[in-house]
């Protein structure tokens, strides 16, 4: 009747203990209780709770030491057999405090629930913290409420650290006064997820989640080791100090280089008394197809004359600076904002006004610029995102790279009687979860500036529309990302509209016809630009340099054909290289085969 | 505890509470709480602070306590469609059905308004509850997550094993059934009105022992002391179970005088647990020192030196990083066994022990 003394704190053994290796705690307040009851003849309880206080004792005891209580317990969930296994794994034999880091979408939360819900129901843990980027932090109190029953609660004011089962964004949890007030605690579990960034031990992140009192703990990664063996060791030694020996062993025994791992077998095996990965099998994940279109869009004879004004402008200027690529970002920006809409040139040459000096001659330019916006009447491009959107007749995502755009993108399409929410990385998440459920509900079409960041999982429409490009290969792939994943049942249709006589007509050629991009595998995108870089500056640069020193439109297709020779070498010099040596030294648990996993990111 | 044992133990505790059950099937309860349950159940303290204060009616809450899930949303199917069925003609517009069934019940008879009524509800229903979820998303949105039914009239739960519910309902039994003072009801047939039968007063107490270092094992035992003689029993609680037990002390009853204070019957309860836990299998324990072992050596390989190059300011830090992590490891890992106690009570019972 009352909570198991904390055995740490002041516990009163009985003198004559019935094993010497054991400490026995024995509860005696019951007596004294009931004696005073006793004499006082009451108040007595009633007969039938006192039976059905023993009666749900005896249900929920926990009868052996190893066999997990959780599953018994959680009928809305099916977790798959490779979750299981991990739980099973860092209850029996790693005693609660490991690293999981399963490769993305293996359900590296679906364990870490498991374990926690298995230790709750154990009696073992009554207080957790669970710290997570704040972007889903939402996402972790839905899962443990919805998936584990567990009440966790977000963290919101300075109260809900009280709170038995708290999630909070680690940005937040590491600043004061959260910071002092958590340190003053203990905590029985800690969670964190996306736990690279507790890769470097000299970050407040990492001083802070050591300095957290703890007595299992989890890390979740996708990525435990990106760069250096060094990240490696201070992630395992926040969790287990020693584990790798010391940092001087550490570097002896396993280090060969920076990059590169000795002695792999010995390294794995120390790692897996602290790690689980779970990989998938190597053919990828049995995703539906992606059908691409690419949809030409005539310019009117209005538009084509501002485009060819603003081109001749930004070239003019950079020849003037001297060909500085660096002074030139806003007005690369122009050259690709006049392909997408009137309203975003306007924007931003507003602003290039107001930074030109009064007396600049720049100024007159400008305001030639202007006068051709005044001449265009209508946005060819948006008139035929409208034809696509009333042709499907579907949910539908519009995408664009800028804010101006999609601001009229919405009043034009609400015109036009259709729908529209907006989705942009400055709002807020209450903001940005509310125009999600619009959009899951009654809007017909969202249309986003953004589409990193987790929390915008779009598995229920499957049209996307991508008003403008942008030139990082990277932002589209997770455009593509957002509707194309675990849980799409349709095939994707991706329609990329283009304005044909400009340097747009040139990036869909480069990302679709010499890269292919839209039919890569999941992961590979990234691979590729990353020696991409390593060999050259970022392609957005390079496409940015090719516009504006090309003669003409000849020489930027020339341009263009061998930048796509040149990542298509990257890919398949890719496809052969092993798998680097850093990542060869995680210990594996299991190999989850295709189209298993499907249930497992399928979110609420 | 499966979904019958559940469905049996709820409606106990809703009789033993005094809970007005409205509605009931195999599968379902629902209640109209009485005001102690639903002190315990529903989370008020501030409206029961407020009553309390002023002396205000209470209103307690209904409940609607679903112990077969898949049982209730098959029978609320078959009576929707029932429903349904009796209207034959309508469509499924919730607002055609009320008009429908008005045109017809004005001229006729009793019979067909009925079915309008029954038919009209749940339209009411269905608009209620889209207005429902549209504040229900709202709230989530800003909390994560929204417990089922909060704010609804009567919140639906789902009780299986591991529901929040039915925990919260086993945390109230434990609060509300922890000490009793009985009477064992004396077989009415057998009883002389001028004999006086003697009775001997018992501790019961039922014991959780939980055996843990980072995982946990954990028995129960029922003991029973006889106050009179100091007799010392197991199983006491099962023993119990085939009783007849009152609070009140019936009539033609005598109880022997106790010989023993009830800390001296704790102590012997204590002593025959202890005694019973010596021949319990300690691998466990040794195993667990053997691990807390270990990790220590390794924590002090690789902070003992580090402590050593440190200069002073560094080093008083890492000391005390280090001392940090030996504590936790201890927490983590030290075998340990938990004693305590999950109730206790004096019972008086026919013949002398």
């Amino acid at each position: 009747m009352h909570p198991t003394p904390r055995p740490d704190r002041g516990a009163n053994g009985t003198g004559k203990t019935p094993h010497p290796d054991v400490e026995f705690v024995f509860d005696r307040a019951w007596a004294d209780e009931l004696a005073e009851r006793a004499a006082r003849n009451g108040p007595w309880d009633d007969w039938t709770l006192f039976q059905l206080a023993v009666e749900a004792e005896r249900a929920k005891l926990v009868a052996s030491f190893d066999e997990l209580q959780a599953l018994r317990c959680l009928p809305a969930l099916t977790p798959m057999p490779h979750q299981i296994a991990t739980a099973r794994k860092v209850l029996h034999e790693m005693g609660g405090r490991a690293i999981l880091a399963d490769e993305v979408g293996l359900g590296k939360t679906i364990e870490a629930g498991l374990i926690l819900k298995e230790y709750i129901v154990r009696g073992l843990v009554r207080r957790a913290l669970i710290l997570v980027p704040a972007s889903l932090v939402l996402q972790w109190v839905r899962e443990l409420n919805q998936k584990f029953g567990i009440p966790a609660t977000a963290q919101k004011k300075a109260h809900s650290w009280h709170s038995d089962f708290v999630v909070a964004s680690l940005d937040t949890a590491k600043r004061e006064p959260h910071r002092e007030l958590l340190l003053s605690g203990d905590y029985d579990m800690l969670i964190v997820d996306e736990a690279h960034k507790l890769k470097n031990k000299k970050t407040s992140n990492y001083q802070f989640i050591q300095q957290l009192r703890k007595k299992y703990c989890l890390l979740l990664t996708a990525t435990p080791v990106q760069n250096d063996m060094d990240e490696l060791f201070n992630l395992i030694t926040l969790l287990k100090p020693g584990q790798l020996g010391g940092q001087s062993d550490f570097a002896a025994n396993f280090v060969a280089d920076k990059r590169l791992p000795k002695n792999e077998d010995r390294l794995q095996e120390a790692l897996s008394a602290v790690m689980i990965r779970n990989r998938r099998s190597d053919g990828g994940i049995a995703f539906t197809r992606r059908i691409v279109r690419n949809i030409e869009v005539k310019l009117s004879a209005e538009e084509k004359a501002l485009y060819d004004a603003v081109t001749g402008f930004v070239r003019q200027r950079y020849d003037e600076s001297g060909r500085d690529l660096a002074s030139m970002l806003s007005l690369i920006t122009l050259q690709r904002e006049v392909c997408s809409s009137r309203d975003a040139v306007f924007l931003t040459l507003v602003n290039l006004f107001k930074k030109t000096a009064e007396d600049s001659p720049m100024r007159a330019k400008i305001w030639e610029l202007v006068e051709f916006i005044r001449r265009i009447q209508a946005n060819s491009k948006a008139e035929k995102a409208l034809e696509l959107i009333r042709s499907t007749g579907d949910k539908t995502i519009v995408f664009t790279e800028y804010r101006a755009t999609q601001e009229y993108l919405l009043q034009f399409l609400k015109q036009q009687g259709i729908h529209a929410v907006p989705y942009r990385g400055g709002m807020n998440r209450g903001k940005k979860d509310w125009m999600m459920d619009c959009f899951r509900g009654r809007a017909q079409v969202l249309v986003a500036t953004e589409a990193g960041g987790e929390g915008i999982n779009l598995q229920f429409c499957h049209h996307m529309i991508n008003f403008d490009l942008p030139w990082n290969p990277m932002r589209v792939e997770q455009r593509i990302g957002r509707v194309h994943r675990l849980g799409q049942t349709n095939d994707v249709k991706i329609y990329n509209l283009y304005t044909t006589g400009t340097i747009e007509e040139h990036i869909v050629r480069l990302l679709h016809e010499k890269i292919n991009l839209f039919e890569m595998v999941v992961g590979e995108l990234d691979d590729i630009l990353e020696r991409f870089e390593r060999e050259e500056q970022p392609l957005e640069q390079r496409l940015a340099r090719l516009v504006l020193e090309s003669d003409g439109d000849a020489d930027i297709r020339r341009g263009i054909d061998a930048l796509g020779r040149s990542i298509n070498r990257l890919r398949a010099d890719a496809k052969r290289a092993p798998k680097p040596a850093l990542e060869r030294v995680l210990p594996v648990l299991s190999v989850v085969p295709d189209g298993a996993d499907a249930a497992a990111e399928l979110r609420p | 505890m499966n979904a019958k044992q559940i469905h049996r133990f709820v409606e106990r505790y809703l009789e033993a509470t005094g809970c007005a059950i409205l509605e009931k099937s195999p599968a379902h309860f629902k209640v109209k709480l009485s005001p102690a349950a639903d002190r315990e159940l529903t989370n008020r303290p501030y409206y029961w602070s407020f009553v309390d204060r002023t002396g205000a009616e209470p209103e307690t809450m209904s409940l609607l306590l679903v112990t077969d899930a898949a049982k209730y949303d098959a029978m609320t199917m078959e009576a929707e469609a029932a429903g349904a069925g009796r209207q034959p003609g309508s469509g499924s517009q919730g607002a055609t059905h009320s008009v429908a069934a008005q045109s017809v019940a004005t001229p006729s008879v009793a019979a067909p308004s009925v079915a309008a009524h029954s038919v009209a509800a749940p339209s009411v229903a269905a608009q209620g509850g889209t207005a429902e979820q549209a504040g229900m998303a709202a709230l989530s949105r800003s909390f994560g997550f929204v417990p089922a039914g909060l704010g609804a009239r009567t919140p639906r739960d789902d009780l299986y094993f591991g529901s929040r519910r039915l925990e919260q309902l086993f945390a109230a039994t434990r609060r509300g059934g922890r000490f009793v003072c009985l009477f064992q009801q004396p077989d009415e047939r057998a009883l002389h009105p001028y004999d006086s039968a003697p009775y001997t007063p018992w501790l019961g107490v039922n014991v959780k022992v939980g055996f843990v270092c980072d995982m946990k094992r954990e028995e129960m035992h029922a003991f029973g002391v006889s106050l009179a003689t100091g007799t010392v029993v197991e199983r006491f609680f099962d023993r119990l179970q085939g009783l007849k037990l009152t609070p009140r002390l019936p009539a033609n009853v005598h109880v022997a005088g106790a010989a023993l204070t009830l800390k001296k019957a704790a102590d012997l309860v204590e002593q025959a647990l202890m005694q019973k836990l010596k021949t319990c299998d300690y691998g466990w324990a040794a195993a667990a020192n053997r691990r807390l072992a270990e990790e220590l050596a390794q924590l002090a390989h690789y902070y003992e030196p580090l402590i050593e190059s440190a200069d002073d300011k560094r080093r008083e830090q890492i000391a005390a990083q280090y001392e940090a992590r030996k504590e936790e490891i201890v927490w983590q890992l030290k075998p340990r066994v938990v004693i305590e106690a999950v109730n206790a009570g004096l019972f008086h019972l026919s013949g002398l022990a």
